[in-house]
Parts: C-alpha cells; structure tokens; sequence
C-alpha cells in the first residue's frame, strides 16, 4: 500500500475514534506527538500504521513484560483455541486449576487461594471486599498518590483527588495517609480497620520507593492489630523489578496480593486476587458471592501459564536488573548533564521514574521523546515525572537507543525557554 | 507584540463565545478557578475569573491568589483568546506555560476545542 493511503488510513481512524470514541483523547495525542495508530506489534516496538517504529517504554503501564505479541505467548492462546473457549464461569476447569496452583507457588510465603477477575480494578475490589467481608471490620487505609483502579471500591483507595471527584460520594470508610510514613498510619488505625492497601512501588503515583524499613513495619502493624495487608503488584509484579514480585526486595508476604497487566502477556486480559488459605474461610459459607463472567477465563488461564513459564524460562527478573543497571549507568549521566531538567532518578529493575524539575517537562519531553521513536508518558498522578517500563526483553542495544533519545531530547529542551521551576 | 488593550478586547470577545457556547457551560459547570494570564513580553497581567463554567469577570493586573498561571507572550494571549491556535500543542512546544494541575490545562485547551474545534 502507497504511503498517501496510509496516511489517509491513519487520518480517517484518527477522526472515527475522536467522532465514536472520545476527541479529547485524540487532541490531546496528538498535540504530545503520540497520535499513533498502533499496528504491527514485535517485542519492545509498535509501528504505527504508516510505518513509523516506536520503542513502547509506556506497555500500557506495564502490561507487556513478556514482548509485545511475545511467539510463545501467541501460540499458546492458538493453541487453546483448538480446545478452549472462555469457558462458565460457575463450573470448574482444569486451565483454572492450573493457573491458581502455579500462582499460589510463585507468590511469597503462604499466599496460596485465588480469585480471577478481568483487570486490576476488579482484583482491588474483591481485595477489599474480602478485607471486610473476612474481618467484618469496615476501614481500609490507602496512601496518597496511589492508583489502584477506577472501579468501585478500587476509586475508593486512588490518591488523587481528580480521578474521584466527580463521582462522589464514593464508599465510606477509607482513610488516606501518605506514602512511606509508618507514624500516619499508626495514627489512622482504629479498632475497625480492616485492611491497608499499597503498591509496594507506586506506579502512577511517580516510582515512589518507600524507606526500607516501610513495608516489613507495615507488616508488623498489620499483624500486632489484626488487619490485613494487601499488596497491589499490577505494575510491579511479574518480574519488573528484578525479582518475581516486589514485595520480595523487602522480604514481606502480603495476606492478600493483586496482580493483572503482564499476567495476560499483552495477549488476553486476566488478574487476579490471591490471598492466604485462612481467609478462605470466608468464601466456605458464602461461595458465590464474589462472581466474574469473563473473570480467569480458560483461554486467559492457559495465557497466564504461558507468560509465568517465559518469564522463568528466560529468567526476565535476572534480565531487568540487568538492563535497569544499564539504564542506570546513562541516566546517573543525563542527570549530571541536564540538572536543570533531572533532579532525580527512582528505579527498581526496569521501573523507571524520571523526576523532571517542573511540571511543563513530563508532556514536552513526551512529545520531543516521540519525534526520535520512544513512547514514555508523564506519570497519571504527577505530570513531572516521567515512567519508563519497557518490555522486559529489551536488549542492551534497545536500552541505548531510548537513552540516546531521552539524551538527545533533553539537549534540545534545554535550550528552549520555560524551563524555571516557576514556569 | 499586542497591546493591553488589545489583549482586554481578545478577553472580551473569549468571555462571550464561552458563555453563549451552552454546550461548553454545561461542560465545565463544576469548573470554578481564579486564572491569571501574563504577558512575559510586556509585563502585563490579567486575572479572570471562571464561577462554575461561567467567565464573571476579567480584568487588567494581578488579582487574587490564582489556581492557574498562564505564561505566553502577548501575541500568543491575543491568538489563543480569538481562537488562532491550538493551546496544547504550543503548551507542548513549550510557547505557553500553565501552572496548573494536568486536569485544568485539559479544561482549558477543552475550551478553545469546544468553541473552535478546527483550531
């Protein structure tokens, strides 16, 4: 096909989505430069569909870590195919099985029972719904600046304001604490609190690393006032840090963990809502109260499987650290070249956080880094930081590239104007 | 370079097309803000102030603590009062300079999407 029918392709997909979709959504790509219509798909890159390669250090915040349109993972969804449909969610399957056995072997200490739902705001909400159904306490703590999802109970617990507002009155009972400060909570606990919610790396918040002693006192807190803790590891988790799962660096077991994005490779949506063999004992009287149609569907189990068995085959959490110290190295170097610009750099495997000095950067640099092939959006929460999460299979000749044209866009802003901290 | 004058008649005419546009008023009816707009080139400043979607009033100088500070050269006020250009993408050119939350740079560049939406 000719370049103009591309581009007419591109022009009248860009106007059906502004007209049948959303056209702010649409305005506001474009003016980032992030106007793409994203078509052929391999590894760590999207073309758009005229044919311009992007390296995606966006992945949907963290859903590819196995590669984009990774052959194993494709295979295996074909492969089920030839079996499986989505199956009843009211009967029993061996993919289901299987999946929640591997997961309950992968997750730390004695997570062991699961609950399959679509996406992360759905494994939040029953994550929640299990706190106080199993307590029959009623407050959950959540932190500033978290994000963890934009459904119900999940609204309830994001710390930003703007994303709840206009939906008041939201679900009572949940109090908000900063992030990394363990006296708050001591202070926010009361005798009915239930549970304490947290990312143990915020994500959309801006790669916030809590102090280290942060989550093994959470647990601690948790465990002297019998409440529980749920850890949020849909970015986090899957080897994106450098480990299985973050809570590892800190050596703390959640009661319950949530996990979603990356478990369904890019492929097939899929999460899922793991906790400890005790708290099953809310379910034995009340099996069918918490219920997902599409929720662990069979083909979305047998995905699963396949992205956990990549990732241990090829050892993706040896291989983020890996590449983060790689990245490290370049971005120790941008910070000592453009101080105006960096202040700091927050990381863990390949969880990347660049904190640009003022707000006007994130969406400047988002647009100068998509003019030179890289997709990496300012963070939700805080427009001055901008997150990098690259497929975990990114190569050192990949991880050069992106550094050479966050090197290159920094160089060209910082000789523009507007860059004060009080612009 | 525009006038402050000039600038004052680009407002005037902004305040009309947002509160005649119904459709835009019911859009930000839960959008109450103090803006100051500043003229870097001239010095000049302007504060508006928008009352649940509503601009009730504009005047020269700055007035008020504001929710939102935007910075641009005279010209690019007047241009973006009368519709000529397209806020975020010389927001993201870095030409116009917001302090304000991401959702109140949305919110602005909505209205000019709204009233001019060719722009």
């Amino acid at each position: 096909m000719m370049g103009n029918d591309l581009a007419k392709i591109k022009a009248q997909a860009l106007s059906d989505f502004s007209k049948f979709i959303g056209p702010m959504k649409v305005r506001t790509m474009k003016a980032a430069g992030l106007d793409i219509i994203e078509h052929k798909r391999e590894g760590v890159n999207v073309w758009d569909i005229t044919g311009e390669k992007y390296i995606d250090c966006q992945t949907g915040s963290g859903i590819m870590n196995v590669g984009r349109r990774n052959p194993d993972i494709v295979e295996a969804l074909k492969k089920a195919l030839d079996t499986y449909d989505i199956g009843v969610f009211l009967l029993c399957s061996k993919p289901k099985a299987d999946l929640a056995k591997k997961l309950a072997e992968i997750t730390p200490g004695d997570l062991k029972c699961t609950i399959f739902g679509v996406g992360g705001g759905e494994a939040n909400d029953a994550a929640i719904k299990i706190a106080r159904g199993f307590t029959m306490k009623k407050e959950i703590i959540y932190t500033q600046r978290a994000y963890h999802g934009h459904t119900g109970f999940s609204l309830s617990a994001i710390g930003r304001d703007a994303y709840k507002e206009p939906f008041e009155p939201l679900m009572p009972g949940f109090i908000m604490v900063p992030f990394g400060d363990i006296e708050a909570i001591k202070k926010a606990i009361t005798a009915d609190t239930a549970a304490i919610i947290l990312e143990p790396i915020q994500g959309e918040g801006g790669i916030n690393i809590p102090p280290d002693d942060y989550l093994p006192q959470v647990r601690k807190l948790c465990d002297d006032h019998e409440i529980l803790l749920i850890l949020d590891e849909i970015q986090t988790g899957f080897a994106r840090t450098g480990k299985m799962f973050a809570s590892e660096h800190w050596g703390v077991v959640p009661d319950i963990m949530t996990v979603a994005k990356s478990l369904g490779g890019g492929i097939y949506p899929i999460s899922a809502t793991i906790f400890k063999e005790e708290i099953q004992d809310f379910f034995i009287p009340h099996p069918f109260i918490h219920l997902s149609t599409f929720g662990g569907s069979d083909l979305g189990c047998i995905v699963g499987m396949a992205v956990i068995d990549y990732i241990q085959k090829h050892d993706l959490a040896g291989h983020a650290e890996k590449m983060g110290i790689r990245f490290r190295t370049g971005l120790d170097a941008l910070l000592k070249d453009y101080p105006s610009l960096l202040l700091e750099v927050r990381q863990s495997g390949l969880m990347i956080g660049l904190q640009y000095t003022n707000e006007s950067i994130g969406p400047r640099m988002t647009k100068k880094l998509a003019e030179r092939g890289v997709i990496a959006i300012y963070t939700g929460n805080d427009p001055s930081i901008c997150r990098l999460m690259p497929p975990l299979v990114i190569t050192p000749e990949e991880v050069d590239f992106v550094l050479n044209a966050l090197a290159e866009s920094m160089k060209e802003l910082s000789g523009e104007a507007g860059l004060g901290k009080n612009d | 370079m525009a006038t402050s004058q000039e600038i004052l008649e680009a407002l005037a005419d902004y305040q009309g097309q947002c509160n005649e546009n119904k459709r835009l008023r019911k859009m930000q009816r839960d959008w109450s803000k103090l803006i100051h707009f500043v003229a870097e080139d001239t010095g000049d400043t302007f504060t508006m102030n928008v009352v649940k979607g509503e601009i009730v009033s504009f005047e020269a100088g700055a007035n008020g603590a504001p929710d939102i500070i935007v910075t641009a050269t005279s010209e690019s006020l007047c241009d973006m009062f009368w519709g000529d250009l397209n806020p975020s993408q010389k927001y993201l050119a870095g030409e116009i300079k917001v302090k304000a939350t991401q959702e109140d740079v949305i919110r602005l560049d909505a209205i000019t999407m709204i009233i001019w939406p060719d722009v």
